[in-house]
């Protein structure tokens, strides 16, 4: 049922016409503002910050079907083609903690290295420990379609 | 100032002052053309990046990302010497005004992984229970196991506290790293190292360790470990994978802010 679903919207979504840049823009930074207004609203023991709040609303409006795909798809794939090179400068930012390599010397750099393969590992093998549950306890389905 | 019209005859001293102000290193250049320097750095080096990415056909350690970063931080630092000051000012006065400009667009572009979410809302929609359980449990655990590698490598309890919320993107990691007595700036470091090692060895560590049986969890381990970097990695494995992610951003930045203060209290940090 939900195949089907899928294959309906991609259907019509071929006959609408995506939104014009502009306007898709618009709802980026429609969104953007108001989650930046919202924000600051959160304590400071439960930060939220502005694009995490954003990619909230983004989604709701979605589900809600407020805003749909063709609004804003174009714009946002293109934002996440882009998203390695947008990364450069905080790449580069490290020029700015040379010191603090030195004074904290490698350590923390090979305990980040493998805290990063460790949390990757961790989520992907717990989850699929959660799948196998659901599947072999509580005889869930778990088929996915790619 | 700093220029190089310090250090040269008075033909190279005219020379300097032209760089530098290009550059906005020196007071009076400190507007209109020092954006352009950074924006035109991180280009190229990242360009420079695709290239050797492409002639070396896929070599890991040629990511664009990672030589954009590495080459970068290495022009500004020989840039840093040839105008006789340290790398970490000549970054602020040059670099910093044209790459904010480019670091903003971080913001539009996390709002927009709302969109392979929500393509996949089916799968979202029958496993939302177990994708948050995944998400809690596997973020203990792996809690526990950076607690015991950073105590192994002797780190500090403020380097200890600065390692546990990596796992948040970076604006959640650095104030919860504060308030359980770490070093934001350490924090932010390790999210950025966690999103250049995600993209260089995304491939290649799911290879090996047979991640991509299970789509579902292959796509919420990329989310934690490489932030919105990582996402983008997992929207090239498939749909699944890049919808998982994207959730993950999001439910693990708040599992971090809920989970990390207590855990670092148990564990007597601070």
């Amino acid at each position: 049922m939900a195949a089907n679903d899928k294959a309906s919207k991609t259907e019509t979504a071929k006959e609408e016409q995506d939104s014009p840049i502009l306007i898709q823009m618009g709802i980026f930074a429609a969104i953007l503002f108001v989650s930046s207004l919202l924000s600051p609203l959160f304590p400071a023991s439960f930060p939220v910050p502005t694009p995490v709040m954003g990619l909230v609303i983004l989604y709701v409006l979605l589900c809600t079907k407020i805003v749909k795909l063709r609004n804003v798809a174009k714009f946002g794939d293109f934002m996440i083609s882009l998203i390695a090179f947008l990364f450069v400068p905080s790449g580069i930012q490290m020029a700015a903690n040379l010191d603090i390599m030195k004074a904290q010397g490698v350590q923390i750099v090979i305990v980040t290295i493998i805290a990063t393969i460790v949390m990757l590992v961790c989520i992907a093998y717990t989850t699929a420990g959660f799948m196998w549950l659901s599947r072999h306890v509580f005889h869930r389905n778990t088929e996915v379609e790619e | 100032m700093i220029s190089l019209a310090a250090t040269a005859t008075p033909h190279m001293a005219v020379w300097g002052k032209w760089l530098g102000d290009a550059l906005g290193t020196n007071a009076a250049g400190a507007s209109a053309g020092n954006a352009i320097f950074g924006i035109f750095l991180s280009l190229m080096v990242y360009l420079i990046g695709q290239w050797l990415f492409k002639i070396s056909k896929g070599f890991f350690l040629f990511q664009p990302l990672f030589v954009g970063m590495v080459l970068g931080i290495f022009i500004l630092f020989l840039m840093a010497k040839a105008f006789g000051t340290d790398t970490a000012t000549f970054y602020k006065s040059a670099y910093l005004p044209g790459g904010n400009i480019i670091f903003w667009f971080l913001n539009p572009a996390t709002i927009a992984f709302a969109i392979p979410l929500y393509r996949r809302n089916d799968i979202v929609k029958r496993f939302w229970l177990e994708i948050v359980l995944s998400l809690i449990i596997g973020l203990l655990i792996s809690l526990f196991i950076i607690y015991f590698v950073a105590k192994l490598f002797g780190l500090d309890n403020s380097g200890i506290a600065s390692m546990l919320p990596q796992a948040a993107t970076t604006a959640i990691a650095m104030p919860v790293a504060v308030s359980v007595g770490g070093n934001s700036a350490i924090t932010a470091m390790a999210c950025i190292i966690n999103a250049v090692l995600i993209y260089a060895l995304g491939d290649f560590l799911v290879k090996v360790f047979k991640l991509n049986s299970d789509p579902i969890g292959a796509g919420l381990g990329l989310g934690t470990a490489g932030h919105a970097v990582g996402t983008a990695k997992a929207i090239q494995l498939g749909s699944i994978q890049g919808s998982m992610a994207s959730i993950a951003v999001v439910v693990v930045s708040i599992v971090v802010d809920i989970v990390v203060p207590p855990f670092a209290h148990m564990m007597g940090l601070y």
